[in-house]
């Protein structure tokens, strides 16, 4: 049996974007020279390229030196990890959905009865789940399996409501303008698009 | 003009850089994610009971059990099977779950590129992290000795870590805030005394009067310990409650004193002198076990009714009133030793009061009086003791504080550090402690710091003191790791005698991606390691420092686990243990010390100042406890008792927003409203410990309530002792821009 170009095409669009997303993801991991080599850099540039971002292309430095990575690093502590006087932006989702800005609260506990169901557990036992690079994972994972409506429906239920007030405090409080732009690009990339975008 | 794509569009374009992500290096291990094919829950699935658990939300060390979901801790419970606290929890202990998962928690370890006080955090690896606290605390030993390091230790996993530095690396300067700012002085005038250290061991339920000085039980909550305070009143026990203020205790006495604060040596002097000269004292007791007894007598007989009144601010026929009712019920009587006994800076003094009021009630192995508990013998798992650090203890050195609890007094190690002399004080670490908040004069304490060559903190939690750390490590919470053994014996000893044994074991993994916890144990043994230490490490991990603990027991962490957490065994009648009293101590006179117990007066305030008294309350009051939105909610700030006739007469209100100022000029950083009462004397002003943190890293303790060390300033240290007294700063209010004179 043929499936229908029209299929056909609509996975390979999946199957990019879900290695974007997986990319976007890694890239929000703490800035390490493990994964963030001139080759992963030279394709956050060559993305910015493709998308005509060229504001934004030339606010990242051509290359990655040690000092540049360190200051990321630095960067990456304070707004995600423990900061004086705050750390900038927790990046999970009970912390902006739920009161008491918790962290494991009943929206997290939401995500992970999402993963079980579309058949995805954590390995970590006591891994916070709706960790922002958990959950570009997951959506990665569901587009790679072609999953598009479950994607979108995650991304809709879980994703959407707190990105954004995330994504504002990074926008406004980040001094590293890499962050900015990782944090346009998942936007750019999970954002609930018309369905006959011109 | 660029013209964006959109997503679509972009998606669909051949060129499509997302065909290229190079997602080579992450390697299919690091994928969070595993498929597993999906179960619907029942109404049960996923949830168990963890039993094995020991609290830390304050350190009485409640057992519990844990119902965890999913593999997320959702509720603490009592264990039901503890004869100690049973199947209760207090608000402390049952809010744990919020600590565990506060987002404010420490996650990896971080190196400090700023400032100390204004850190600029930048995340490192353990490696890295290991390796230069490893480099820098052996730069320092080569250089200055060992005794060039300092360590500030508290809480159950801080005892490894301090004795590794003290016993192998060889540095004396260890300053326990629980000696030190705590009940030190307590337990050595009983050891002076008795010959034994206090503990809170009292029998209360077997009470027929139960006796506390400052004591708050109620605002003081350890669950077991109210227990035994409440059977006792259910029992029938008289109540006498020694406080200035009326707190939740005098609240249930039948006599309150509400005495002058500092003066409490006389009152006890008074009462003493009153039954030897009445002749109400357990004279058999005293003739079988007392020495020093006549020089006793001659050395109280100034403490007359009239003389301790006129001190105390208290009616002559209270104090009688209170000591006949203790004679009338003598022996059976609770003399309660108190807990935080670090006062006025005479606490050695009062203590060995109390103790000899017990011994000449002959309320000591009898029902109801001070009665030690037959504890389950355990094993034993810690560093050798290859170093010989004492000689130079800065105690012996300086000739100073011969009566001093173990580790050093912490002002010597400030003025130590500070000066030079007798030797540098180069490095400090830091564990579980928060010296910002609970010891005196926080600046010196800065000072102190601002010239150590490194400063290594290791918490849970981002308190004051972290913001001073070089490199700060993060430490797996009380519900995450095993390392205590609890152990000890049913509270109620009319009941058939039983003993325990429990051990901490994890509720929850400590392990997650988003975080780099770590025991203190696999710490202190990588650091061991480095080093050079390495032949010494007493276990391989936490795991098996328990076990081998438990070995001692005959018991394995499968054994509790198979008898639900805790191991219980038949007891030994605990009744019957009489102890020597000395009355008239020749060590302390040798050292140029009173003899016999002696009031020493302490500062009064200056004219418009009140003396600033401190406490607890059941809500709060630890590290562990500040930053807690449950526990917040409960008492978000810490109100300021003052008393009705003052405030009206000052025109302030019921929940007015003040700050204090000190006798020094040194203000409140943070604010606090006020409580209006009659409950207090006019010449006091009372709070809670533990409100104000001044890390903005905590967001919800960060400047909420007003933190009363940052008042005080005004140093006192016990002579015998070299304990902290911390009742000796006098403060005024500010309202606004108006600093209010106290009337007098």
């Amino acid at each position: 049996m043929h499936q229908s170009s029209a299929v056909v095409a609509e996975q390979i669009v999946a199957d990019r974007l879900s290695a974007l997303l997986a990319g976007l993801a890694q890239s929000m991991d703490y800035p390490d020279l493990d994964w963030l080599t001139q080759e992963h850099w030279s394709w956050i540039k060559d993305l910015l390229d493709d998308l005509g971002w060229q504001a934004e292309r030339q606010e990242l430095p051509d290359t990655i030196d040690d000092d540049f990575l360190t200051a990321l690093q630095v960067e990456y502590t304070r707004l995600f990890i423990n900061a004086i006087p705050h750390v900038v932006a927790p990046p999970y989702g009970s912390v902006y959905l739920d009161s008491e800005g918790i962290l494991y609260g009943p929206s997290a506990e939401k995500a992970k009865q999402f993963y079980r169901q579309q058949g995805f557990d954590l390995v970590g036992p006591n891994d916070i789940p709706d960790h922002l690079n958990h959950e570009l994972r997951f959506v990665s994972l569901l587009l790679q399996d072609g999953r598009i409506c479950e994607a979108e429906q995650f991304l809709r239920q879980c994703f959407h409501p707190w990105f954004g007030l995330f994504q504002d405090r990074v926008m406004g409080e980040t001094k590293q303008p890499y962050y900015r732009v990782m944090v346009q690009l998942i936007k750019f990339f999970t954002k609930e698009e018309e369905e006959h975008d011109s | 003009m660029t013209v964006k794509l959109t997503r679509r569009k972009f998606l669909q374009s051949a060129t499509c850089a997302a065909a290229a992500v190079p997602m080579a290096r992450m390697a299919q291990a690091e994928q969070p994610f595993v498929r597993q094919p999906y179960a619907a829950p029942g109404s049960f699935a996923g949830t168990k009971s963890v039993c094995g658990g020991v609290c830390e939300m304050c350190f009485w060390r409640c057992q519990l059990i844990g119902k965890v979901r999913d593999g997320k801790l959702v509720k603490l419970e009592g264990n039901p099977k503890s004869i100690d606290n049973g199947a209760s929890l207090c608000a402390r202990g049952n809010a744990g779950v919020k600590l565990l998962y506060d987002p404010d928690r420490l996650k990896y370890p971080m190196k400090n590129i700023g400032k100390r006080g204004a850190p600029v955090w930048k995340r490192i690896s353990w490696q890295e992290a290991l390796d230069e606290c490893a480099s820098r605390l052996k730069a320092i030993v080569d250089k200055y000795e060992p005794q060039g390091l300092a360590i500030f230790p508290h809480g159950a996993s801080a005892k490894y870590p301090m004795n590794f530095f003290e016993h192998v690396v060889g540095t004396p300067n260890n300053s326990e805030a629980s000696f030190f700012q705590c009940r030190g002085s307590r337990d050595v005038a009983y050891i002076q005394t008795l010959g034994t250290p206090a503990g809170e061991e009292v029998d209360m339920p077997n009470a027929k009067v139960i006796f506390m000085l400052g004591t708050h039980l109620g605002e003081n909550v350890h669950v077991s310990h109210l227990k035994k305070y409440l059977k006792g009143l259910e029992n029938g026990a008289k109540l006498i409650v020694v406080d200035p203020r009326f707190s939740a205790s005098a609240a249930k006495a039948d006599i309150w004193v509400q005495i002058k604060p500092g003066t409490d040596t006389a009152f006890l002097l008074a009462i003493m002198n009153y039954l030897v000269q009445q002749k109400k004292y357990d004279m058999e007791y005293v003739e079988d076990f007392g020495y020093g007894f006549e020089e006793f007598t001659v050395g109280i007989e100034h403490a007359s009714l009239e003389w301790a009144a006129n001190i105390c601010d208290i009616p002559a026929k209270q104090i009688k009133e209170v000591a006949d009712m203790l004679a009338d019920n003598a022996p059976n009587v609770s003399i309660h030793p108190g807990r935080h006994s670090s006062w006025n800076g005479n606490d050695f003094q009062r203590e060995r009061s109390l103790a000899c009021l017990t011994g000449l009630l002959g309320a000591i192995g009898v029902k109801g009086g001070f009665v030690k508990p037959k504890n389950p013998k355990v094993g034993r798992c810690s560093w050798p003791k290859v170093a010989h650090p004492h000689e130079h203890a800065l105690q012996h050195l300086a000739e100073k504080y011969p009566f001093s609890p173990p580790g050093t007094p912490t002002d010597l190690i400030r003025e130590t550090a500070l000066t030079g002399k007798p030797y540098a004080i180069k490095g400090l670490i830091v564990w579980g402690q928060n010296p910002i908040q609970t010891i005196p004069d926080p600046a010196l304490t800065v000072k102190m710091i601002e010239q150590m060559d490194f400063v290594v903190v290791c918490d849970v939690m981002p308190t004051d003191i972290t913001m001073y750390a070089d490199i700060l490590l993060p430490e797996s919470c009380y519900l995450e790791r095993y390392d205590y053994v609890k152990k000890g014996t049913q509270w109620d000893y009319s009941q058939p005698h039983q003993q325990y044994i429990s051990a901490r074991v994890p509720m929850v993994s400590p392990t997650a991606a988003d975080h780099e916890r770590k025991d203190s144990v696999w710490i202190v043994n990588e650091l061991a390691r480095r080093m050079g230490y390495e032949e010494h490490i007493p276990a391989k991990s936490a795991e098996e420092m328990v076990e081998t603990i438990l070995a001692g027991a005959d018991l394995s962490l499968a054994q509790l686990a198979a008898e639900e957490g805790i191991h219980i065994q038949p007891g030994v009648d605990p009744y019957g243990t009489q102890y020597d009293v000395d009355f008239n101590n020749r060590k302390l006179i040798d050292a140029g010390f009173p003899g016999v117990p002696t009031y020493i007066p302490v500062p009064e305030p200056p004219k418009g100042f009140a003396r600033l008294v401190y406490g607890r309350l059941p809500v709060h009051s630890f590290n562990r406890s500040q930053n807690n939105v449950w526990l917040h909610q409960e008492m978000p700030r810490n109100p300021i008792w003052i008393n009705d006739e003052v405030a009206s007469r000052l025109g302030l209100n019921d929940g007015d927003e003040i700050n204090l100022v000190n006798q020094s000029g040194v203000k409140s950083p943070s604010s606090s409203i006020l409580k209006v009462t009659a409950g207090i004397r006019k010449d006091v002003i009372y709070t809670a410990h533990g409100y104000g943190s001044k890390n903005p890293q905590m967001h919800v303790a960060a400047g909420a309530g007003l933190d009363d060390n940052s008042l005080i300033t005004q140093r006192a240290v016990d002579p015998e002792t070299g304990t902290h007294g911390m009742r000796n700063n006098f403060v005024r209010i500010v309202k606004g821009d108006t600093v209010l004179d106290i009337p007098g």
